[in-house]
């Protein structure tokens, strides 16, 4: 585990604890985790590290604090390193795209300015899947990203990079983006505790979109109580985007349940041709063992299955071959020195400054908009997604919270699926869930594979806006008696 | 020509008026005119990563005055749609716009010709942002963008296809943009390109119901171009039918150097904008309490004017018409009518008089005169009553009063002297001296040379002008001379 000069530091208690006692300061701890990035550097999981600037800010913090300790924001001591599609003023963000080469953000994203002034420090910022597209932080112009369990493995996409960042022992907390599961998908491949909030709840100012209406900022961390208090930090109104919600915040400190708890989950979740044996496994042995500890446990039957997965990508493709046209060449990133007229810097500077996956996802997206295509794809998308909202509605009146395995494979070995693009599309079918009702999720980790030794994860969801719950939950799975 | 009789032109309008809102319709950006180029954007006029629109309560308020002063059918949510197409002084590479459910549906406009006001049927009026500006020609090999009007909020009013001519047109964009500035939305100003006009235009045989196929001209910026592209397309259009050729349906391009039009692209070629709903703006009620207050502060419009003007107080359609041109003009003539309990109708005469033939030559649309309504109610009394002679008032009580508006009129007549009573004495005694003056000719009058009258008229103007009233003078003239 993660220790520095003899403490734990796997959790914002005892670092702060630590550095109260004098054991390390925040400098120390800083230069500790540049340490840690630097030595990893193999695993690709940083795209730059903000050494300079993480190192002063740690002084500031430090001498601050030594003034006037009661002074400190409730961050003090967290250090995050955040995806590289998420703005801090002054630093490049690229989305590990080539077309956003060298291109600095003139302005943070609220959610790091809210962050900041809560006294966290930004270390750095992570690879991960060009404009948050993919499963496995292996379409990025900087290369794929390393699973510091398996490096011959996948750590899962797209926020592979900071998942990679605190699985590797850089930092506390690593920020991602969830459009379909990039936060709890590549949390649940390197053993951590990952969180998609409510739809809205995390502004979006300052993320750089794909999909406008699944887009949220997530966290990655190993402490569930680290990521509540993140989160409540974070969440809130903001005059910058009219779709962050103004719902009460949730609260920054995990709340006790007990008592009986009623789980559901759905029958594809224990029954489908993708979902691996070892998951499936795992999976069944944690809903016993919920069973055996009094609470209800249902399966219930999800009509539209095989729904889930298209209508997604049908929704998702489609806001995202709009949101990546201002990717142009003509203000800002990379424009084409090919170019000669008006048309071909539009058409050069995509054509060579988009990777693969984007191209295929806008085309996609441009397709199912088009005149004639809309009714039968967008359009009939958006019935299947309220249709899934509304059934979804329903299952909260009876259910307190969602099970569902994360995902349905195992980590892969890099390459392994490059043929195969449908294959990695087909296994987003348990986190896309989330996103297409907007409802909050946690990936929590289940138990390691046995032969490989390769983590293997599950999800709890609760209603819209019930954060609390789902906090609450994990702390009640996490002391199970079976563990 | 005569060939030509037997065609008519239908035409309907696509009209963007700019509103004077202080900010951009999704951003805080400022809207003046004539700024520096790219003064006026912020990274998310830019379109950069990670910005996001949000809705200016301005625009929609505008939106709905117009609609109500249209008499338009309003929707339960205000949503807009994105329109995909890239241009250079597209920074989004979408614009945000209304496609699906406009904000205003339906309505109609009044406009006057010369038979009188006839409604042109509005077909819907939508809100959407403007583009920037790219200039193509002014660099070579270069072309320059300003984006300071990028995003800058338009109402686009689209008209039923109700006009038949060029006049028409010219009297719906005089309509339209008299009620944007008496609606205080717009500044109405064409050639700053406030208001802009596509036109559709189609010919068909005077009696026959159907529509013929019609061509779109586009951005005519100006009246006399629009009646010209008119002109050319009615005779281009009637030439093809008369050679048994059909009018294809067109986007054509009009030249002002020489008046004429030409293709731009086919109705088949017209790009697919893929509109779909903008995903980072949710749609939002329009409360019925938003409508309500808006139609409750909602002012007189210019035909309600017109019409009160016209038909209560008996003006001439010419001045009703002068008098309703702007808010200002009407709202004075109006409280000046107001002011007089009785002997409206002759006040409103002597009024409408005043203000057209004596102070709007001086003071055009009221900008700058000095006096309130009830100082001009005050100043047409003085006239309706004689207390002074007209032409003493007109000549130098008014401009007196102009001049040092804060006066009590009673005071300047004395301290001017133009008061009646004393006038008399004095005209009298001056009179006197005329008639002592010219013992001959007296002497001859008095012998029966009756025209010698108007030797003694001339001399008793050339001396005592203006301050009498002809009439008078001749009395006491004749007076004089038969003593």
């Amino acid at each position: 585990m993660d220790t520095f000069q003899g403490i734990e530091i796997d959790s914002l208690s005892n670092i702060r604890e630590a550095i109260k006692e004098g054991v390390f300061s925040l400098p120390d701890l800083v230069d500790h985790y540049l340490a840690t990035a630097e030595k990893h550097q193999d695993l690709n999981a940083y795209v730059s590290l903000f050494s300079a600037e993480a190192k002063e800010r740690a002084n500031n913090l430090q001498l601050a604090f030594e003034t006037d300790p009661t002074a400190a924001g409730p961050l003090f001591g967290a250090v995050l390193s955040i995806k590289d599609n998420i703005c801090l003023a002054g630093a490049e963000v690229t989305a590990a795209s080539k077309i956003l080469e060298g291109f600095e953000s003139l302005y943070s994203a609220t959610a790091v300015e809210r962050l900041l002034e809560a006294g966290a420090i930004i270390i750095g910022r992570t690879n991960c899947d060009e404009f948050a597209m993919g499963s496995a932080s292996e379409h990025s112009a900087y290369g794929p990203v390393k699973n510091a369990d398996a490096p011959d493995h996948v750590p899962g996409g797209s926020s592979g990079g900071t998942a990679v960042s605190v699985q590797c022992g850089s930092c506390l907390i690593g920020l991602g983006s969830d459009t379909g599961g990039s936060v709890r998908q590549p949390a649940s491949f390197c053993g951590l505790t990952g969180l998609k909030p409510t739809y809205g709840r995390i502004s979006r100012h300052g993320l750089l979109a794909y999909a406008s209406t699944f887009d949220q900022i997530g966290l990655i961390g190993r402490k569930a109580e680290d990521l509540a208090l993140c989160l409540s930090v974070m969440a809130g109104p903001d005059e910058y985007d009219m779709t962050a919600a103004k719902e009460p915040l949730p609260a920054s400190e995990i709340k006790k349940t007990a008592g009986s708890k009623r789980f559901c989950y759905f029958d594809f979740c224990v029954d489908h041709a993708g979902l691996q044996r070892e998951v499936q496994d795992a999976f069944r042995r944690k809903l016993e063992a919920l069973k055996k500890a009094g609470h209800i446990v249902e399966q219930v039957e999800f009509p539209w299955r095989d729904y889930l997965v298209p209508a997604y990508y049908v929704l998702t493709t489609a806001e995202a071959s709009s949101n990546l046209s201002r990717y142009d060449g003509v203000r800002f990133g990379r424009r084409s020195p090919q170019a000669k007229t008006v048309e071909e810097v539009f058409d050069l500077s995509r054509t060579e400054g988009f990777g693969a996956e984007v191209k295929r996802r806008i085309l996609l997206g441009t397709f199912v908009l088009s005149a004639g295509y809309y009714d039968a794809y967008y359009g009939r998308a958006q019935k299947v997604r309220r249709l899934i909202s509304d059934h979804n509605q329903e299952l909260f009146q009876k259910y307190d919270a969602i099970l569902a395995p994360t995902s349905p494979i195992l980590p892969w070995k890099h390459g392994d699926k490059d043929q195969d693009p449908i294959s990695v599309y087909l296994a987003d079918i348990y986190t896309v869930y989330a996103n297409l009702t907007g409802i909050p999720a946690v990936s929590i980790p289940l138990e390691r594979d046995s032969e490989s030794g390769l983590a293997i994860g599950m999800q709890i969801m609760t209603n819209q806006f019930e954060e609390d719950t789902l906090f609450s939950l994990i702390a009640l799975e996490n002391n199970l008696p079976e563990k | 020509m005569r060939v030509h009789m037997k065609y008519e032109t239908v035409i309907g309008l696509e009209v963007h008026v700019q509103l004077n809102t202080r900010s951009k319709a999704f951003c805080g950006d400022a809207t003046d005119f004539g700024a520096s180029p790219n003064s006026q954007v912020s990274p998310i006029s830019l379109a950069h990563p990670g910005t996001l629109p949000r809705m200016n309560t301005r625009q929609i308020d505008s939106a709905i005055k117009l609609g109500l002063a249209l008499g338009s059918q309003f929707p339960e949510e205000i949503r807009f749609d994105r329109k995909n197409y890239f241009y250079t002084d597209l920074p989004k590479g979408y614009q945000i716009t209304q496609d699906a459910k406009p904000i205003c549906q339906g309505g109609s406009l009044p406009i006057r010709l010369k038979e009188g006001y006839r409604d042109i049927r509005i077909h819907h009026v939508h809100m959407e942002e403007d583009a920037g500006k790219s200039i193509h020609d002014q660099k070579e090999a270069h072309s320059l963008v300003d984006l300071n009007r990028a995003g800058v909020p338009l109402l686009e009013i689209v008209t039923e296809p109700d006009l038949r001519s060029g006049a028409e047109v010219d009297a719906f964009m005089t309509a339209v943009r008299q009620l944007v500035r008496y609606l205080d939305i717009s500044d109405g100003h064409m050639e700053q390109g406030s208001l802009r006009c596509d036109v559709n235009v189609s010919v068909r045989l005077k009696g026959e119901s159907v529509y013929g196929e019609r061509c779109e001209i586009k951005n005519l910026n100006s009246m006399k171009f629009a009646r010209q592209a008119i002109k050319h397309e009615f005779k281009r259009q009637t030439e093809l039918l008369e050679n048994g050729q059909k009018v294809s349906s067109q986007t054509r391009q009009f030249h002002p150097e020489n008046g004429t039009t030409s293709p731009l692209r086919s109705k088949e070629d017209a790009p697919d904008y893929r509109y779909f709903p903008e995903p980072d703006m949710p749609p939002v009620p329009l409360e019925m309490e938003k409508i309500k207050s808006l139609a409750k502060e909602a002012g007189t419009l210019p035909w309600e004017y017109y019409n009160t003007f016209h038909d209560t107080y008996g003006l001439s359609a010419e001045a009703a018409r002068i008098l309703s041109e702007t808010k200002e003009t009407a709202d004075h003539f109006l409280r000046l009518v107001q002011q007089s309990e009785n002997k409206q109708k002759q006040i409103a005469k002597t009024g409408s008089n005043i203000l057209i033939q004596h102070i709007l030559p001086r003071f055009p649309l009221l900008e700058g005169f000095p006096l309130k309504p009830a100082q001009t109610a005050q100043f047409c009394q003085i006239l309706v009553a004689k207390i002074i002679p007209t032409r003493a008032a007109i000549d130098v009580l008014l401009p007196a009063w102009i001049k040092a508006p804060e006066s009590d009129p009673e005071q300047l007549i004395a301290e001017l002297r133009l008061n009646k009573q004393t006038d008399t004495d004095e005209l009298r005694r001056a009179l006197t001296a005329i008639v002592q003056a010219h013992p001959k000719e007296k002497a001859i009058y008095k012998g029966g040379k009756r025209n010698l009258l108007g030797f003694f008229m001339g001399q008793a103007l050339r001396k005592v002008g203006k301050h009498h009233d002809p009439g008078e003078v001749r009395k006491l003239l004749v007076e004089l001379l038969e003593a």
